[in-house]
């Protein structure tokens, strides 16, 4: 039984599996549904936040921004989330500190990896339970990537991780088309949201990021701008 | 006697309109005694972007082997040049990291900076304090001739061959006032198009 | 009433000015540092990790002379530096003592011309007093004793004296520590081991002039590429029987690119 080499994180099962990694990623695959897009002239991500109506939703955060031009969203695991995000905001600052220019995206995209890889292979620690979605603005133009768990990463036109990831990408497929533009990719993403939506999609219970050219800033939305795109839908 | 005048050496970096260029003498040598004639301190990093290494040859050996190699790294890891700004950040940290034991050496830095080829040159103290300017820098064995000589010739916007004029000139000149450097001297001219690099003969004592 | 004091408006007398004129005429005179040992006190005074740096003088030379079949050779450099800096390319370093002794020039300039210009003057009382010109043995001895007087005083000298007297072509090595050697090559100054070599494997007692100035020449152009504190022009003197003469002097960079058939402009080489 595969179980039965789960005791280790760092030995293999018969069948040539780390049970260890495959429950990371089954932990970040049932996590909050987040989703980015990439059009042609910048990416847009956006995120769930469902919480207990008790919780003042102002204190919660999903989408975070790495450098000025970079933010991440997570699906999995909160905790485990500001852990990378603290190193992935250190692997930037050291990149700018070494060459006084700021990091491309492939780069801290790599970062993170190896770091996501190390956790998947070291003594006494675990995996992380989340993938992330790396979006940025560099010289290359907009980049939108995904990080899991055992340290694998892609490059996408639009995807989505978490608990609604399959058929949201089924619908992306759909949806999607190469003349994006950013504008159009909001709308999108939000109809992608809201499909997998169980309750009504409010400013208040999602979250949306976009990174343009129009300045090459990563920006997270305020409600009262999230509201304005909701009303448009 | 200084480390820093050990080996003897010139270099003088300079711009123009969209090219920039380098020049080194061609002496090494150990304190008075000549050893070679034929020993340029400008190493190419790319085809953007030049470096000369004053002072200490094996420190500026050592030195250039580490860029090298920082450079090799950087190019497989993003599949780019390093842009001169970024090398002059490298070395500037490179430099730092042996504070309390540094290389004896003082780098220029010239190239075309970014997708407008904009001329850019910088410099350096032997722990990395950088200077950034808009006309010229020199190091050396003889810095007061250069920059005497530097100050009197140097125009604004000067094309190419007007700048590989000012530069060999002014080499040639201050190096008539020094007697650990000299002996010849090497000038490359960088260009968006283009590489020039063409030897002087200066005098032999 | 006011009084003022007129004693600084007094010109004064004859006869002191020719008194004192006097007694320099006898010897010359220095005021010295008040302390029995000044080549101590700078050494100490300069080895304060306060003190100033130390003086600089022109150093860096190459001088050599030759006897040979003919007379003698006489071929120095002409740079003058003072650290790295080149502070002359045109420097006389051949000093002309009396009509028929020559003096070279190889550490502090100063104290080469001054005492080689004192020396001059004392050969010239020599002949005036005796009806004969003195020879090249008593003149080097002169200025041997004279630095020898001085010695930790700090001179710095090294120096060939040449000449022809009755005795036939003669050569002398004089240096600051006092020494005084005669000899029939000698070279002298920071490039002299390198012209040594070329004038130890090139010589031969029986030359003609032209190749004796060629090998003087060569010796000290190829020290001058290597010794970078020597190099200009390269003066050539030849000591002959009745008095000494002036060759050559060639810039060290015509020598080259006539030795190495240099094209005169500069050419991209590639």
């Amino acid at each position: 039984m595969d179980s039965d080499y789960s005791f280790s994180l760092t030995t293999f099962s018969p069948s040539g599996k780390l049970v260890q990694i495959e429950h990371a990623l089954q932990a970040a695959a049932s996590g909050g549904s987040a989703i980015g897009i990439k059009a042609k002239n910048g990416v847009v991500l956006v995120t769930e936040k469902k919480l207990h109506s008790l919780v003042d939703v102002s204190s919660v955060q999903k989408i975070s921004m790495i450098t000025e031009n970079i933010g991440v969203v997570y699906a999995g695991m909160g905790p485990d989330s500001r852990v990378l995000i603290k190193k992935a905001r250190k692997e930037a600052e050291k990149y700018y500190k070494q060459y006084k220019e700021m990091i491309p995206v492939l780069q801290l995209v790599r970062e993170l990896a190896s770091i996501m890889q190390e956790y998947t292979q070291s003594g006494g620690v675990r995996p992380f339970g989340v993938s992330l979605l790396v979006s940025g603005f560099d010289e290359k133009g907009p980049h939108l990537y995904q990080v899991d768990p055992s340290g694998s990463y892609f490059a996408w036109k639009a995807t989505a991780i978490g608990k609604n990831m399959i058929n949201s990408k089924t619908f992306l497929e759909k949806r999607y088309n190469d003349d994006l533009e950013i504008d159009d990719a909001i709308q999108t993403a939000l109809i992608t949201l809201k499909e997998g939506f169980e309750t009504q999609l409010t400013e208040f219970n999602m979250e949306l990021a976009v990174v343009s050219s129009k300045n090459q800033k990563f920006e997270i939305l305020t409600p009262s701008q999230i509201k304005d795109y909701l009303s448009n839908l | 006697m200084s480390i820093m005048a050990y080996n003897g050496g010139a270099c003088i970096v300079m711009t123009g309109k969209n090219c920039v260029a380098i020049a080194s003498d061609l002496r090494f040598g150990i304190q008075q005694q000549t050893i070679s004639n034929d020993y340029p301190k400008v190493y190419r990093v790319n085809d953007k972007c030049f470096i000369g290494i004053s002072g200490l040859v094996t420190d500026a050996q050592t030195l250039h082997q580490k860029i090298v190699f920082r450079h090799n790294l950087y190019k497989l890891r993003e599949e780019r040049d390093m842009s001169p700004k970024v090398v002059t950040n490298l070395i500037a940290n490179m430099l730092y990291e042996k504070r309390f034991g540094p290389y004896f050496t003082e780098p220029l830095i010239c190239g075309l900076e970014g997708p407008d080829n904009t001329p850019y040159i910088s410099g350096m103290d032997l722990i990395g304090a950088q200077v950034q300017t808009d006309d010229f820098l020199v190091v050396g064995t003889m810095t007061p001739a250069m920059y005497g000589v530097c100050e009197t010739l140097y125009k604004k916007d000067m094309n190419e061959d007007e700048l590989f004029e000012t530069i060999s000139q002014c080499m040639l000149a201050s190096l008539e006032r020094d007697a650990l450097s000299g002996w010849g001297a090497v000038v490359n001219i960088i260009t968006p198009t283009k590489l020039i690099t063409k030897k002087l003969i200066g005098r032999q004592d | 009433m006011i009084n003022i004091d007129f004693d600084s408006l007094e010109q004064p007398t004859l006869f002191d000015s020719l008194a004192s004129d006097v007694k320099y005429l006898d010897k010359p005179h220095f005021d010295l540092p008040p302390n029995s040992n000044p080549g101590d006190f700078l050494r100490e005074t300069f080895a304060h990790p306060n003190a100033p740096k130390p003086l600089e003088f022109a150093h860096g030379t190459t001088t050599l002379a030759f006897v040979y079949s003919g007379g003698i050779v006489v071929a120095v450099d002409s740079k003058s530096t003072q650290g790295p800096y080149v502070a002359s390319r045109s420097v006389k370093k051949v000093i002309e003592i009396t009509p028929t002794l020559l003096g070279t020039m190889a550490g502090g300039a100063a104290d080469c011309s001054f005492w080689e210009r004192e020396l001059g003057r004392r050969c010239r009382l020599y002949e005036l007093r005796n009806k004969e010109l003195i020879s090249v043995a008593a003149a080097s001895k002169i200025l041997a004793n004279i630095v020898y007087s001085y010695k930790g005083y700090g001179l710095s000298m090294g120096t060939m004296i040449t000449g022809w007297d009755k005795t036939g072509p003669q050569l002398y090595y004089v240096d600051n520590d006092g020494t005084r050697l005669h000899g029939q090559r000698f070279s002298c100054g920071s490039g002299s081991t390198y012209a040594y070599g070329v004038l130890d494997s090139g010589f031969k007692w029986e030359m003609n002039d032209e190749e004796a100035y060629e090998l003087g020449r060569r010796a000290v152009y190829h020290a001058t590429h290597r010794d970078s504190y020597s190099g200009g022009a390269i003066n050539v003197y030849h000591v002959q029987r009745n008095g000494w003469k002036k060759i050559s002097s060639d810039d060290c960079f015509e020598l080259y690119k006539k030795y190495y058939n240099i094209a005169p402009i500069n050419k991209p080489t590639n």
